[in-house]
């Protein structure tokens, strides 16, 4: 009897701790967005928790993931990225599930200017809640300093629009952007804020147990914004490194397999520090 | 004195002029392979580099071809024998000059 009083009481402390956890996130990671020069990028897609190196989930394979590049007033140019596309394992402390990397080569990204990478995953089940999850997610790099296309809406069925330049954002600027659903901005939209506290390892396609942020609170771990009658969001960055933003359930489409879906858009920005 | 109106109003154009082009330069080149090198360019804000002129020099300055950026800010050419330079020239204090020993694959 006292066991099972014990068991009962674990399993509510767990499910307790459970709630408060971190944020889905569709991590599309590569180590550097500012580059000097073109050359080999190397891509991890990891659906997960960035902020805790927490769960990590099958995001039900990829639909698309392709990059829009643009130099000044030249022509946006399309290069599908599906045929670099490899399934690999990716490892939490306390978890491991189906991920993928990209190897692109120069070729892709020698020109200069802006590459904006857009990765359509497949639909992820959340068994607890019945709902399907899927987060279109954008990742902005620069090769040179020429800018180009970086402002531009892709034209996805939902997406977060950068007012400042995503690849060239200081420690302590304000991260300023709006989000859209089929083109039109979407007023009081939840965007959840996450900091990647544990950074991926490449070569072991895991992230490690140990963060570099501690936090003193569990409302920390995700922070909560939304969007104003505009669909703007403005974040003020506190810490360099990586920031992924993700805006809840603003893409159009509401329902996959008779199930109730959340599509969400997601983009990832880098902060570094002024020396 | 008309004469030095003109003249002021000149140079007031002239000094706009250069405050809308406070921006750097950038141009990039590589070897596609093939015989030809590709260069892009650029600047800082975004403008096109489209009418820039292009040098390709050899080792002793002399202009061996020249041309200018395209509509998409691109300039291609026939790669020389031995060492050369490329220049980007879109005036003074906007000139970017690559080695041509830099410019690979």
């Amino acid at each position: 009897m006292k066991k099972g009083i014990f068991a009962a009481f674990a399993l509510v402390a767990v499910l307790a701790m459970a709630i408060p956890a971190s944020a889905h996130f569709m991590m599309v990671y590569t180590p550097e967005i500012a580059m000097d020069k073109g050359g080999d990028m190397d891509f991890r897609m990891v659906f997960t928790h960035p902020a805790e190196a927490g769960h990590t989930m099958n995001m039900g394979g990829v639909n698309e993931f392709y990059v829009l590049s643009q130099r000044g007033d030249a022509k946006a140019k399309k290069t599908d990225l599906m045929p670099y596309v490899k399934e690999i394992k990716w490892t939490n402390p306390a978890s491991s599930n189906t991920a993928y990397s990209a190897m692109l080569p120069k070729k892709v990204v020698r020109s200069m200017g802006d590459y904006t990478f857009v990765f359509v995953p497949g639909y992820y089940f959340e068994e607890e809640e019945g709902i399907y999850m899927q987060q279109i997610t954008k990742l902005i790099a620069n090769v040179g300093g020429i800018p180009g296309n970086w402002a531009d809406p892709v034209g996805l069925p939902c997406e977060i629009v950068p007012l400042i330049k995503p690849y060239g954002v200081w420690t302590g600027n304000v991260f300023k952007a709006q989000v859209l659903s089929n083109g039109k901005p979407v007023a009081g939209a939840e965007v959840e804020v996450e900091f990647m506290n544990h950074m991926p390892d490449m070569t072991k396609n895991a992230m490690p147990a140990k963060g570099s942020v501690e936090y003193p609170h569990d409302s920390m771990v995700t922070q909560t914004i939304f969007t104003d009658s505009e669909g703007y969001i403005t974040f003020g960055i506190p810490k360099a490194g990586w920031w992924g933003f993700a805006a809840l359930g603003v893409g159009p489409d509401t329902e996959y397999k008779g199930k109730e879906l959340s599509q969400d858009a997601v983009i990832w920005v880098k902060a570094v520090d002024m020396k | 004195m008309k004469k030095m109106m003109i003249t002021a109003m000149t140079l007031a154009v002239l000094a706009l002029a250069a405050t809308a082009f406070a921006h750097t330069p950038l141009c990039d080149c590589f070897d596609n392979g093939d015989g030809t090198v590709s260069c892009e360019g650029g600047f800082s804000d975004g403008s096109s580099a489209s009418g820039v002129k292009m040098y390709v020099k050899d080792g002793s300055g002399k202009v061996l071809q020249e041309g200018a950026m395209n509509a998409d800010s691109e300039f291609n050419f026939k790669k020389p024998e031995g060492s050369y330079t490329v220049l980007f020239d879109a005036g003074e204090g906007h000139a970017v000059e690559i080695n041509g020993a830099d410019i690979v694959e």
